[in-house]
């Protein structure tokens, strides 16, 4: 039995499969409310970057308005998908959306993790500044987008 | 009960109704819009009644975040509202009974008679009351009713596929 398989069918995989539909429900709206929370986030912090929104408080004071939604989102959306993807990871483990959407989640957490920590931190130019903001956006949006693609592929 | 169905029949099948459902691309697309636009309009809404409800930004004016976020919030919304308006235009004779559908549409009512009134009863006197960390009861009640509106809506949005 492959690692997907004794994944899918064990004890976790089991229990969400032998549920009711309205816990599939409630781990799909978990999920949602967890990529809201974090896009917020990652808005507040890119729109401040821009110049765009919230120009009155600092870029710190931004970041720091921002940062708990950013892991509390994060977490949500984290857990809330593992289940659903524990509960059927054979036929997910293969959809290309998924890898793309995989991929794209890394280099989003990088960045955040890096640029964005760190324009957050010290101010730089205007041009680095959007950028990061920019690129950022973008990103989280691409996870989002690759996300959605996953149940229509 | 009929002329509503009716009604509903000729939305969805229209030419702009039958594009959207027949084309496999376009319906998710503008799902993903709906959803990821909730980040500007539900999202954005929340961190203002945080601060109405005096979890955040406590130490700015309560004003100085509704101003700063107001037309990104609204323009959030035009996006969510259009493209829903884009996802009833394709399915409109299957959802209109729907229950999870009369919730949304219910519960959208009710978040937006909430922003109604604080808008033209509580916002425009925020010079009274903005400045302190703990906001007036009205003001509070608002937060705390556009919070719960907007969380009932995007549930009952998301158990729309579920019911029909």
């Amino acid at each position: 039995m492959s690692l997907l398989e004794s994944l899918q069918n064990g004890p976790v995989g089991q229990l969400i499969n032998g549920s009711n539909h309205l816990v599939g429900v409630v781990v799909q709206f978990v999920h949602i409310v967890g990529i809201v929370l974090l896009l917020t986030s990652v808005l507040l912090v890119a729109l401040r970057l821009l110049g765009l929104g919230l120009r009155q408080q600092s870029i710190a004071e931004v970041a720091r308005l921002a940062r708990p939604f950013l892991y509390l989102g994060l977490a949500a959306a984290v857990l809330s998908g593992s289940l659903m993807f524990i509960s059927t990871a054979v036929v997910y483990a293969a959809k290309t959306a998924l890898q793309i959407k995989l991929v794209l989640l890394v280099l989003a957490v990088l960045l955040q993790s890096t640029l964005v920590r760190s324009l957050v931190r010290q101010p730089a130019g205007r041009l680095l500044s959007a950028s990061g903001a920019v690129a950022s956006l973008l990103l989280w949006v691409g996870v989002g987008l690759a996300g959605r693609a996953i149940g229509f592929t | 009960m009929s002329s509503i169905l009716a009604i509903a029949q000729s939305i969805e099948g229209s030419a702009v109704g039958t594009a959207i459902a027949e084309s496999g691309i376009v319906f998710p697309l503008i799902e993903a819009v709906h959803l990821l636009g909730l980040s500007l309009s539900v999202g954005l809404l929340l961190i203002v009644d945080l601060r109405l409800l005096g979890v955040v930004l406590r130490q700015v004016p309560a004003a100085a975040v509704l101003d700063q976020l107001r037309w990104w919030v609204f323009a959030g919304f035009a996006l969510t509202f259009l493209s829903g308006g884009l996802l009833f235009w394709s399915e409109a004779a299957k959802i209109v009974f729907n229950y999870a559908f009369i919730a949304h549409v219910v519960f959208i009512v009710l978040g937006l008679a909430n922003a109604l009134v604080f808008e033209t009863r509580i916002a425009p006197r925020a010079a009274e009351w903005s400045d302190n960390p703990r906001l007036p009861t009205a003001a509070r009640l608002a937060g705390l009713a556009s919070v719960s509106c907007w969380v009932l809506v995007a549930f009952s949005g998301r158990l729309i596929p579920y019911l029909s």
